[in-house]
């Protein structure tokens, strides 16, 4: 079965601010897959090169070296992203718009047939609890409501794979609670889920395996059962292990 | 901290410091403000700018003259002098020849974006006509408006209302003022003593006009050196007067003002032979039968 | 297509829920209204100077729309980070390029229908073009002198009359419409603009500069260049050539002064060559953007 997600020796440079500065290495062949039907957390300390590697396989940025692939498809093709949700950190959609114009004009960007759209702007609006303020302006959201706005057009043309980047910063422990039993709902349902996060917690809840990365690369790999069982210690000290850091004496 | 007083308190005191430096300060714009009552608001916007502007509509009632085809700043060939829409000035045969030589200023294109380029610009040489005049009055106006000392633009703009569109009172009204702003002006006196001849027969007052911008004349002109004195002028009010008085019988004072007209007209033998004309028949009507 | 257009349906409601829009469709409503109460010598049919104001309003009023809701497209995207979201779809940069042009081209052309129907309504209002010479007039007219002549328009040999237009709806139309291709040049090229400065606002007001400077300069270019010494002959040769002509488009004079027309030939010459100049543009915005790397 082919892989959802594969990286082969990804590197990423972003050139100097001038000539003198030599190109900064963001990414430096990091290799992973990611099979369907898991939910696969993606680790590591600010600066690691998560967000990098995330916008890689979105086509935001352009691979040094290396490739990248979703479903098989190298993610230079814009088609590689007809089966994918994806949910940044922090956006603010387009304010001048409803959440319901909002879906719709997400909807028909993937050529979703209209009275499909409508069945899932209302499935999607109930999922989110945002039924009740579907014609307000998004600008007249919160930003717990806006997070969720932004996930309702993740999953608007029902994807085989979610990719969110940290989907709960920012948010309240009900607003995190939801994003969690969304995520489980995902798995349930059999879809693949790729998230980066800081709150590693919730890492252990959700996730059937995890890559902690540092410095571009990946240091570690493998479910969190076996990791944890392997450092004999929780998630979070393993995470704090494998990036190297040592806590200061007598701690 | 803690406030020193109520927020009202602050409201107060800023609200009384508010009106005392109104007060203090309303002496002072008496000046500003008379000068803002003295003209109208462009006058007053615009300060000295507006003869800048004023030149610029005047202009522009000449480009409407001419439906739109008018020379840029670019075009090579001489710009058509602005009196071109001016008809309160006796014309030749030649002068319509030069105009037309004038206004050929677009010449060969130069290239294939100039010759593209002149099917979307007017191209054709046209005027004004059946009423259509109408159209430059706003901008005269306008020109009036920013520069009252601006005398042609009076004499232009009464003499297509009085001519072309039979508005014969808005031109005695516009001229009039005309002459509230310029007084010492011959060039209005001269033009109103057309209209109240030539559209109201009123030939008293037409001479009396005339009679006071003759002098108006003198006046002005009489002090400059002779190659700077309006002479165009001067034959036409000395030649108008002259019909004037030939017509109501007064010859002696035709042949008068014929003469005048002959020290300033440059082609003077017309003048000499009306002159002798004027002659004769008076010293017909002198000798007794 | 489906995507372009879904694209251009966001920036078109952007447009309408923005107020910019009715701000600029107002005064410009506004201020020809009241240059329209003005009474010019008791003559209620003088209309060109209300049609010129206006026009240059309708002008500047496109311009300044077209110029700030494309300036802004793409600079608001990455800013407000939708964008982000938007690639993550089955999208092309290609299709995010001519997405946003033909949204901002659709606005401005409801835009432009909208302030050309005003204009229609006020000018058509006022009437009487063309209407013969009040009789008064002629019977008032005094037979100059022997040396006088009224004008110089009368004299044999001389200058024709103005043609009076046969159909003002045709030559307000055939405007109207250049006018819309015209825009179309210049979104494209503000939107070029736009993936090269980084800011909207000094992205626009260079393109205001060089719009302007192409409007009351382009035509002339190869004359001024004739009085200059080398180099800056050559260069301001060259710019002659390589400038988008946007004066070409602008057929207010026809539409003020009443002239026919211009025939079918040219005009639809002009819309290729705007079409072409347009496409151009966009290619090259794509080229900037196609590699351009967007960062989270």
């Amino acid at each position: 079965m082919t892989n959802v997600i594969e990286i082969r020796e990804l590197r990423v440079e972003y050139p100097g601010r001038n000539r003198s500065e030599p190109p900064r290495v963001a990414v430096d062949g990091l290799s992973l897959s990611v099979r369907p039907g898991e939910v696969f957390g993606f680790l590591g300390p600010n600066g690691a090169g998560k967000t990098t590697t995330m916008n890689v396989l979105l086509g935001f940025v352009n691979a040094t070296g290396g490739e990248a692939f979703l479903f098989g498809v190298n993610v230079r093709e814009p088609i590689a992203r007809q089966r994918i949700g994806y949910l940044p950190e922090l956006t603010y959609y387009y304010r001048f718009l409803t959440a319901e114009e909002l879906l719709r004009f997400y909807a028909r960007i993937f050529g979703i047939p209209r009275a499909e759209t409508d069945r899932r702007i209302d499935a999607l609006l109930k999922l989110v609890e945002l039924e009740s303020v579907r014609r307000r302006p998004i600008k007249t959201y919160s930003k717990g409501m806006q997070q969720r706005v932004g996930l309702a057009q993740a999953l608007i043309n029902n994807p085989d794979l979610l990719i969110l980047d940290e989907p709960t910063s920012g948010l309240d422990p009900l607003g995190r609670m939801k994003v969690r039993e969304i995520i489980q709902r995902l798995k349930q349902e059999g879809k693949t889920v790729f998230f980066s996060s800081h709150e590693l917690g919730e890492v252990e809840t959700v996730c059937d395996r995890v890559a902690i990365i540092s410095q571009g690369r990946v240091r570690e790999e493998g479910r969190v059962s076996d990791l944890v069982a392997k450092y004999r210690c929780d998630l979070e000290r393993v995470f704090l292990k494998v990036i190297g850091y040592e806590p200061p004496s007598g701690n | 901290m803690k406030p020193v007083a109520s927020p009202w308190a602050w409201l107060a005191l800023l609200a009384t410091a508010v009106f005392s430096i109104g007060c203090t300060l309303h002496p002072r714009t008496a000046a500003w403000r008379e000068r803002a009552a003295s003209g109208s608001i462009l006058q007053v916007v615009l300060g000295e700018g507006r003869r800048l502007f004023a030149n610029h509509f005047f202009v522009r009632a000449d480009v409407y003259f001419h439906s739109g085809y008018y020379p840029s700043i670019f075009d090579q060939a001489q710009k058509p002098a602005p009196t071109a829409i001016s008809g309160t000035h006796e014309r030749s045969q030649d002068h319509a020849q030069e105009h037309e030589r004038q206004m050929a200023f677009l010449g060969p294109p130069r290239d294939w974006i100039e010759r593209f380029g002149r099917h979307f610009r007017v191209t054709e040489h046209t005027h004004l006509a059946h009423g259509e005049e109408r159209e430059m009055m706003p901008w005269l106006r306008l020109s009036a408006e920013l520069d009252p000392q601006r005398v042609e633009t009076y004499t232009v703009a009464a003499y297509w209302l009085r001519t072309r569109l039979g508005k014969v009172a808005e031109a005695r009204d516009f001229l009039r003022e005309g002459l509230r702003n310029n007084p010492d002006s011959y060039e209005i006196l001269f033009e109103l003593g057309r209209l109240y001849f030539e559209n109201d027969h009123d030939v008293v007052r037409a001479r009396n006009l005339w009679e006071l911008a003759l002098r108006r004349w003198s006046e002005r002109e009489g002090r400059k050196q002779p190659g700077e004195q309006d002479l165009f002028s001067l034959e036409q009010i000395a030649v108008r007067l002259a019909r004037l008085e030939e017509t109501e019988g007064n010859l002696a004072r035709a042949i008068q003002l014929l003469e005048l007209a002959r020290r300033a007209s440059p082609a003077p033998a017309a003048l000499d032979a009306q002159i002798a004309e004027l002659r004769a028949k008076l010293s017909e009507t002198s000798t007794p039968r | 297509m489906n995507r372009v257009l879904a694209i251009a349906g966001v920036v078109i409601r952007e447009l309408y829920r923005r107020k910019d829009f009715y701000v600029l469709f107002v005064l410009t409503a506004l201020i020809t209204l009241l240059l329209g109460a003005v009474n010019f010598f008791n003559d209620p049919k003088i209309v060109r100077y209300l049609k010129e104001v206006c026009l240059l309003l309708i002008w500047i009023s496109a311009v300044v729309i077209a110029v700030t809701t494309t300036a802004r497209q793409i600079p608001s995207e990455k800013e407000n980070r939708t964008i982000f979201p938007l690639l993550a779809k089955p999208v092309t940069r290609w299709e995010v390029i001519l997405g946003k042009f033909a949204g901002c081209w659709l606005a401005a052309g409801i835009a432009l229908l909208v302030f050309y129907l005003f204009f229609a309504v006020i000018s058509e209002s006022r009437g009487g073009e063309g209407t013969p010479a009040p009789k008064a007039a002629a019977a008032t007219q005094v037979a100059p002198g022997p040396q006088a002549h009224d004008d110089h328009a009368h004299e044999p040999g001389c200058c024709n009359h103005a043609p009076a237009s046969p159909n003002p709806w045709l030559v307000y139309l055939q405007g109207a419409w250049l006018h819309w291709m015209m825009l179309a040049v210049v979104i494209a090229m503000v939107l070029f603009g736009s993936l090269i400065f980084a800011a909207p606002s000094s992205n626009a007001t260079i393109m205001f500069i060089v719009i302007g400077g192409i409007l009351l300069l382009g035509e002339h270019l190869n004359k001024v260049a004739l009085r200059q010494t080398e180099p800056v002959q050559t260069i301001l040769q060259i710019l002659y050539f390589a400038i988008p002509h946007l004066e070409w488009f602008d057929l207010r004079d026809f539409i003020i002064y009443d002239h026919p027309p211009v025939a079918f030939g040219p005009c639809a010459l002009a819309t290729a060559y705007a079409a072409a100049y347009a496409l151009l543009l966009l290619v090259a915005a794509w080229l900037v953007f196609r590699r351009k790397g967007l960062t989270t």
